[in-house]
Order: structure tokens, then C-alpha cells, then sequence
């Protein structure tokens, strides 16, 4: 049975320590790129959008209401 | 660990400032890589997450209180995307975890150090996050609680029940005497 230390010394073995001497590039374009993208909507936005036009579709006099909370 | 950024930048930062932005990302972009590297373990994954936390922090920008760390506020985004990164990495690999999965043939000698670095590849995304930072870089408790910001509590039970994890997989693999 490994104890403790044993499992440890094992793991690092198996498992190194990264050597972290920076990205490779120079990464700042892809940021920008980023930064410059409209948004994306995810499915949670999707869903709620869903959810408002058929609301408005089925009970039209809820449009002062949803209005309101948005 | 570079340290904190001239409060006149900061400023211009959560204005939207892209100048300052760009300042920001030279200053930290080795902390951050550094920090990524160390939770993925995969250094073009670490780029992407690198990439992935500035673009988060700028977005974020507006929720950052000036009157905390911006270092440790930058850690603490750059952890949670890294957590995603491992997360969908998982997700990723799921087809083929039902093979991954099957115990190891009766008799075969897997080698230690390969079944070993098998079996923390198969921890849950939180928990080898917390053991590669707590067991392999021995980053202080109250760091990794800080970038994940959970109690010091509750990064011991995270490191308790990967090592648990551990063994248990490792037995599943196969080596029964560990």
C-alpha cells in the first residue's frame, strides 16, 4: 500500500511541473479580435428572446409589462 | 509577480480605454500564462485561456472594484476559464470514456508512472485543477482558495478527495497493491 508520501512522490514523477516561460506568440492580435466581435448570444439568450415573442403572440396586453422589466 | 497597476490605468481600463487595456495585458499576460499552464497543463490550451481572460476581464471590466487587487481579481478570472477549459476538454474526450473506463485486462503490468498520470487525467475537472495546483506546483492552500475563491476549507477537501480519487483509480487500473 502506497502511503501518502509515496503517492505524491509518484505523482510529481508522473505528472511533472510545467515550465512556464510564457506563451509562444504574441497573443495581444487575438485578444483584439476578441474584444472587436459583436456578441454572442448564447442559448440562454436564445431562450429568453423565445420565450418574450411568443408571450407577446399569445397575450399582447403583456407588452407594458415585459416592457417594464426589461 | 508584477505589481499592481498604476491606478490611472485602472481607471482608463474600466472606461474602455484600449491603450490601457494592451498596458494591462503586457504587465500580466506572464502571470496569467503562468497560472493557466499550471491548471491545464497544456500550453496551447493555455493560450487559448490566456486569450479567453483578458477578453473576460474586458468585458467584465465595469464589475471591477478598483479598490481590490486587480492581480488577484485578473487570477481569479483567468481560473474559472481555465476550470471551462478543462471542463469541455472533458466533454470533448466523453465519447470514448466508455473504453477509458474499462478496468485494466487481468494480468497486464500497466506502468506505474503512465497509470498514474491516466488516473489524474480522469479526475473531475475541479478536483485535478486543485490537485495539480496544491500536489504538483505546491501553490499555497490560501492562493488556489483565493483564485477559486472558496474557503482554504474547502481546497483541503478538494485535495483529500482527488488523493482519494487517485487511489481508487488507480485501483480500478489495475494496480491493486497501491
Amino acid at each position: 500500500m502506497l502511503n501518502d508520501d509515496e503517492l505524491l512522490r509518484s505523482l510529481r514523477a508522473a505528472v511533472p511541473r510545467v515550465d512556464p516561460s510564457g506563451p509562444s506568440r504574441d497573443l495581444w492580435p487575438r485578444v483584439v479580435e476578441l474584444t472587436h466581435q459583436r456578441p454572442r448570444w448564447s442559448i440562454a439568450d436564445w431562450s429568453a428572446a423565445a420565450v418574450i415573442v411568443i408571450s407577446l403572440l399569445l397575450f399582447p396586453k403583456w407588452f407594458w409589462f415585459i416592457a417594464y422589466h426589461l | 509577480m508584477p505589481g499592481e497597476p498604476d491606478a490611472e490605468i485602472l481607471r482608463r481600463f474600466v472606461q474602455g480605454d484600449q491603450e490601457a487595456f494592451e498596458q494591462l495585458f503586457r504587465q500580466f499576460q506572464g502571470q496569467v500564462f503562468t497560472w493557466s499552464v499550471r491548471v491545464v497543463r497544456d500550453r496551447s490550451g493555455a493560450d487559448d485561456v490566456l486569450v479567453e481572460a483578458f477578453w473576460r476581464a474586458y468585458r467584465g471590466r465595469a464589475q471591477f472594484d478598483a479598490t481590490r487587487s486587480f492581480g488577484a481579481w485578473l487570477r481569479r478570472i483567468t481560473t474559472n476559464v481555465a476550470l471551462d477549459h478543462l471542463r469541455s476538454s472533458a466533454r470533448r474526450r466523453g465519447w470514448r470514456s466508455a473504453d477509458d473506463q474499462l478496468p485494466a485486462p487481468p494480468g497486464s503490468d500497466p506502468d506505474t508512472r503512465d497509470a498514474i498520470a491516466v488516473a489524474f487525467a480522469r479526475l473531475p475537472p475541479d478536483l485535478r485543477a486543485v490537485a495539480a495546483l496544491a500536489l504538483i506546483e505546491e501553490e499555497p492552500y490560501a492562493d488556489i482558495a483565493d483564485a477559486l475563491d472558496i474557503p482554504v476549507g474547502t481546497v483541503k477537501s478538494r485535495v483529500f478527495r482527488a488523493t482519494r480519487m487517485l487511489r481508487e483509480e488507480l485501483a480500478r487500473l489495475g494496480l491493486r497493491s497501491c
